[in-house]
């Protein structure tokens, strides 16, 4: 197998979508429904792991 | 609530209200829930509930299959799996039984939580782990995001199959 090489985003992105797309099918029945809250879950989850990191920096150095 | 709706409308139904009146009595059924028909001496219902847990966690979605829930058993496949495939491309640790401490023994509950694909992320894995680098801790949590998340479906498939909101 050929090993993967991403950037730290793009694997972030990878994973929020993934877990988001599971999280919409398994949590709500009407397809709308489904969408809106695997949106809200992929939103969620990148714009909190952005603000941690941000939140990290001071500390980084 | 639908039953409720039964209910009062028979009640209020002189027809059936006498029909009732004139009915013999029929003997209960002490073993049997009247809403969700499981019964409590064979307690095939929850045996069966059991058994698609089971193979749910053996074959990510199967669970949601058997129950004829498409939508979500193709999803749970493909979540499952991506997420093994990328755990594995990214050489991520997969951890083997009888770790030394705590962490690698949780580590092991949530790999294995992906049933079968563990076998198939230890074959994809040729060149073993490399944790040296940041892919490679992705890699780690990949593999066990997707352990954990087979077992959430797995007890969703649960929850469906016992007829619960699910």
């Amino acid at each position: 197998m050929v090993p993967l090489h991403l950037s730290h985003f793009q694997l972030l992105l990878l994973f929020a979508v993934i877990i988001s797309l599971a999280f919409g099918t398994l949590g709500r029945r009407d397809p709308l429904e489904r969408l809106k809250y695997a949106a809200w879950s992929l939103a969620m989850f990148v714009l909190v792991a952005i603000s941690l990191g941000w939140l990290m920096y001071p500390f980084s150095r | 609530m639908f039953d409720d709706a039964i209910v009062n409308k028979t009640a209020n139904d002189p027809v059936s209200v006498a029909n009732a009146e004139q009915a013999e009595p029929t003997a209960p059924i002490p073993d049997a829930h009247p809403q969700t028909g499981y019964s409590e001496k064979t307690g095939s219902y929850d045996l069966r509930a059991i058994a698609i847990a089971i193979t749910g966690w053996i074959l990510p979605g199967f669970g949601h299959a058997l129950l004829k829930m498409w939508g979500r058993a193709v999803t749970i496949f493909l979540a499952v799996g991506f997420l093994v495939y990328l755990g594995a491309g990214l050489r991520g640790n997969l951890f083997a039984p009888g770790g030394d401490d705590a962490f690698a023994r949780l580590g092991y509950a949530a790999d294995l939580g992906t049933g079968s694909f563990y076998f198939i992320a230890r074959s994809l894995e040729g060149s073993g782990p490399d944790v040296s680098h940041a892919d490679g801790d992705y890699g780690t949590r990949f593999l066990a995001t997707a352990g954990v998340l087979n077992l959430l479906a797995a007890l969703h498939a649960y929850e469906a199959a016992r007829r619960r909101k699910a």
